[in-house]
């Protein structure tokens, strides 16, 4: 909890982890919106395959990988069992009247799960392989034309890695102040919902004081140390595009090429295979 | 001579403007190092120039001006290279005194000029707190970033150094710091007075010519404490650093060159530390108290023993009891 | 017997790669009167050691007996949990920042309110906790804790544990961060409180010329062992062993260790008041008696219209002995 490394990042020093997280990012994205164009049940298996790809060159554990899905399960049973119950096409399996079960919604529901465990999965493998300011540095990098336009880009960057910094400090915090109210006869894991959030008061007025005290002491060392003396800031840390980024960005201009391909040129490939074994059982 | 040369440097320093200020950061740089080579022969001549200096201060934290004023009217030059320390109990000024040194805050009424230039003058506060680095109580409170390189990083960066440049001086305020080895890893596991030494690195990184630190050791445990006095005592005895120390720990400023007392909003007394501690009944009355040994010595010298109340460090102590034999 | 503690062990972060182990077998006997200072540098688990007293962290191996409530492991018990932290007074570093109602008195009576007292008694509680702790309660029981000094609202907070009446206080370094006059403010506080409403006090310090000032029996810490244990009055015997765990030597002893070198033996002296009366015994040529000489004090500043106690009374009452006990 006190360690720099919460949130989620993996350390294993792969060559996912060392990409230019710029292009991590951008590559992410791209991923997100291709998940979108899937058309068919090959092209999720290919999603799915090269996402196990880059995990496994990543040295995560896919068992780490899958367990970002656990997170959300409720929210993905819930909304499959939405869409089965009121997305109606195709043949009738189950019909209680109001009630229709229909192949074209469990098509769609299976469908609609996949989308969003791939895409939760995609985006918890960036975090797995990139630090908060890592990212920070490339959202930063990556918006600095907005800059022009006079969107305060680094006062923003800066925002998110304080943000980023302070968390744990707080949440170390929190645990004294729990302590110390406990210590004074205080019972805050115990209760019901509206016991719970008074029993809380106690912990969260203090944080809330000692976070704008905090704050306080940050602008004053934030000025003493020249920020915003100039428009010209300078970087220490030099973003670098590499060749490796370069294979990178290959590797996922191929992964959306055959998923457009999919869609676009073959209409899927599901339907051939259903053809197929159609003919073969004819 | 000097104020000649003082007065050619505002003139460049009047240019204003993004590129202006990159020029202008640059022929700064320039300057420090015909002023350093100024400075020595000034030093031989025994004129030593005064780096902050402060005219018939006033500060209210109220915004009108009005109410109860935290500093009443303080005079004060701090001398270039000195090593000054500043003593007040809670709520005496002093913090406020500090804030006022690099313009954090500006003076109600009075003034202050850094290196000549006026604390009020907007365009030119960066020239200010460039020259008067600051050190504060929380080391928390105090670091941007995740990794001990990009926090000391923080300060050039802002002032918009060459990266190469920044490079260098990272690795020189670490090494100055003793903190070298920790360059690659994180703030967050080092011991209080490790992160307050960082602190120290990352406003040295600005290439300050003061270094106030205020209360910087209230938070730390004796072996921090050490740490980071030793680290001060270095940076001004090495590099000439003029620093001012400001202390709840009256043995924290046998050392300096000059002990400054603020009580209630103005300068209670001042001069050498052994000088002011022979005021011992002043300082107790103003609620600081005297060094261990002065206190002992003058237990002593109340209960009838030959011994002089007049002392500081230990050794006079031990001197003075060796003597009754 | 008050406190007894057999054989306590803990780790943080067990079964993961951050584990650290903080106590390895601690043993420990504190006595009802006892004025116990806690030394050791940071790490040394002596911080760990004072949450297991008020059983704010799970016991993983050993055990705990405070006034006849017992603590083992894999044993919850909420009545016990509660009934303890009225027994265990616990005063945290910067206890001001815990502070959360809009009034001294509404903040002060948060602790007995949780005890489950009736109205009148807390009430009762709340403005002589108030008064102990040296505050003007009709000046300052409606006023917010954010309008008072520094000084001020670490008492309104002690406040706050002494309305439980705690029998034992532990305080973890009570006097960070304030200046000098505000530490000797709080640390004849303790004395006071000592005396009037929880005889049994554990101090935490890092300040040792502080806490020899005060305490009757000293314990160190040191890599989550109990290094040594000894009446105060011994303490100057520990010298090396100090400067070893890297921890400070008392300046008196240092001064008195240094004379002895240089032909002046003043006997034992653990602390500044000792060291004055030391030498005023060997160098006073006026005649003053051993009451006399008893009398002098380097206290810098003096408290006695304030508190009632002065500091040296409280620690003559209750000098050394109680540490033999498991020395």
């Amino acid at each position: 909890m006190k360690d720099v490394t919460f949130g989620q990042y993996y350390p294993t020093n792969s060559v996912i982890h060392r990409l230019d997280p710029r292009a991590k990012l951008i590559f992410a994205l791209v991923y997100m919106i291709t998940i979108f164009f899937v058309a068919s049940y090959c092209g999720y298996a290919l999603v799915a395959l090269f996402l196990v790809a880059v995990t496994l060159i990543a040295k995560v554990p896919l068992k780490t990988l899958l367990r970002s899905v656990k997170a959300i399960l409720v929210i993905m049973i819930f909304t499959a069992i939405i869409n089965i119950f009121f997305y109606h096409d195709g043949r009738v399996l189950v019909d209680w009247g109001v009630i229709q079960i229909t192949l074209g919604g469990i098509d769609f529901a299976i469908k609609m799960a996949l989308r969003i465990s791939l895409l939760v999965m995609g985006t918890s493998l960036l975090s797995f392989t990139t630090t908060p300011v890592e990212l920070t540095d490339a959202l930063e990098s990556l918006l600095k034309p907005l800059s022009y336009i006079k969107v305060p880009v680094h006062d923003i960057a800066l925002i998110m890695s304080i943000a980023l910094r302070f968390i744990p400090g707080l949440m170390e915090e929190t645990d004294k102040i729990m302590m110390a109210q406990k210590a004074r006869g205080a019972e805050i894991d115990t209760g019901g919902l509206i016991k719970k959030v008074k029993a809380m008061l106690p912990v969260l007025i203090p944080l809330f004081v000692s976070a704008i005290r905090r704050a306080d002491e940050l602008a004053d060392a934030l000025d003493a140390r020249c920020y915003n003396a100039t428009k010209h800031r300078t970087k220490m840390k030099l973003l670098k595009f590499t060749f490796k980024d370069a294979v990178a960005a290959f590797a996922v201009a191929a992964f959306v090429t055959l998923i457009l391909l999919d869609r676009y040129l073959l209409g899927g490939l599901d339907s051939y295979i259903v053809a197929f074994f159609g003919g073969l059982a004819a | 001579m000097t104020a000649a040369f003082r007065n050619g440097r505002r003139g460049i320093y009047g240019l204003t403007g993004g590129a202006a200020a990159e020029k202008r950061l640059h022929t700064a740089r320039v300057y420090d190092i015909i002023y350093k080579v100024f400075r020595k022969g000034g030093a031989k001549t025994g004129d030593k120039m005064n780096a902050i200096e402060l005219k018939d201060v006033h500060f209210s934290y109220s915004r009108d001006g009005s109410g109860e004023e935290a500093v009443k009217g303080v005079t004060l030059s701090i001398e270039e290279g000195s090593f000054v320390a500043l003593v007040g109990h809670n709520g005496s000024g002093k913090s406020t005194l500090a804030r006022l040194l690099n313009g954090l805050l500006t003076p109600t009424n009075g003034q202050v000029t850094v290196y000549g230039v006026d604390t009020r003058d907007e365009d030119r506060i960066f020239d200010v707190r460039s020259r008067v680095g600051m050190v504060f109580q929380n080391p928390d409170n105090q670091m941007i970033a995740t990794n001990v390189a990009d926090d000391i990083a923080f300060g050039p960066e802002n002032l918009g150094v060459e990266r190469e440049e920044i490079i260098r001086r990272v690795d020189w305020a670490l090494s100055k710091v003793g903190m070298l080895e920790y360059k690659n890893g994180t703030p967050f596991k080092l011991s209080g007075g490790q992160k307050q030494r960082l602190a120290i690195a990352g406003v040295l990184a600005i290439k300050p010519r003061v270094m106030v630190l205020d209360e910087a050791t209230a938070m730390l445990d004796p072996k921090g404490r050490d740490e980071v006095m030793a680290v001060t005592r270095q940076l001004n005895r090495d590099e000439g650093m003029t620093v001012v120390h400001i202390t709840h720990y009256m043995d924290e400023a046998l050392g300096a060159d000059r002990l400054i007392v603020m009580n209630d909003g103005a300068i209670a007394a001042d001069g050498r530390p052994k000088e002011v501690f022979a005021q011992y009944g002043l300082l107790r009355k103003i609620k600081l108290g005297v060094p261990f040994a002065t206190n002992v010595a003058v237990a002593l010298h109340s209960a009838g023993l030959d011994v002089d109340p007049h002392i500081a460090t230990e050794e006079e102590l031990l001197e003075q009891i060796c003597r009754l034999k | 017997m008050p406190i007894e503690v057999k054989d306590l062990e803990y780790t943080y972060s067990q079964g993961t790669p951050f584990e650290k182990k903080a106590l390895a077998g601690i043993d420990l006997t504190v006595n009802e009167g006892d004025f116990v200072g806690i030394l050791g540098h940071t790490g040394s688990g002596k911080s760990t050691f004072i949450l297991h007293l008020n059983g704010l962290i799970k016991l993983q191996s050993g055990s705990i007996d405070v006034f006849g409530i017992k603590l083992v492991p894999d044993k919850k018990n909420k009545q016990d949990l509660r009934r303890l932290r009225g027994t265990v007074g616990m005063v945290f570093q910067y206890p001001e920042y815990q502070l959360f109602e809009d009034t001294v008195e509404k903040d002060v009576a948060f602790g007995p309110k949780n005890l489950g007292l009736s109205e009148e008694e807390v009430a009762g509680r709340v403005e002589r906790a108030i008064r102990l702790v040296g505050l003007d309660y009709e000046d300052v029981r409606s006023r917010a804790p954010f309008e008072l000094s520094g000084g001020q609202k670490r008492r309104v907070a002690i406040a706050g544990i002494i309305a439980m009446q705690p029998r034992v206080l532990v305080l973890d370094e009570p006097t960070a961060g304030l200046d000098p006059y505000g530490k000797e403010q709080i640390l004849s506080l303790i004395t006071k409180l000592k005396k009037e409403c929880s005889p049994t006090v554990i101090v935490i310090s890092h300040d040792v010329d502080e806490i020899t000032r005060f305490a009757s029996r000293i314990v160190v810490f040191n890599d989550g062992k109990v290094a040594f244990d000894v009446p105060m009055n011994e303490l100057f015997r520990h010298g090396e062993e100090l400067q070893a765990m890297g921890l400070e030597i008392p300046k008196a002893v240092r001064i008195a260790d240094e004379l002895r070198m240089r032909g002046i033996d003043l006997g034992d002296v653990v602390n500044a008041d000792d060291l004055v009366r030391a030498v005023v015994r060997k160098f006073d040529k006026t005649g003053m008696d051993e009451t006399d000489i008893a009398k002098l004090s380097a206290a810098q500043f003096d408290f006695d219209g304030l508190y009632g106690a002065s500091a040296s009374d409280v620690r003559s009452g209750n000098g050394g002995g109680s540490g033999e006990a498991t020395a």
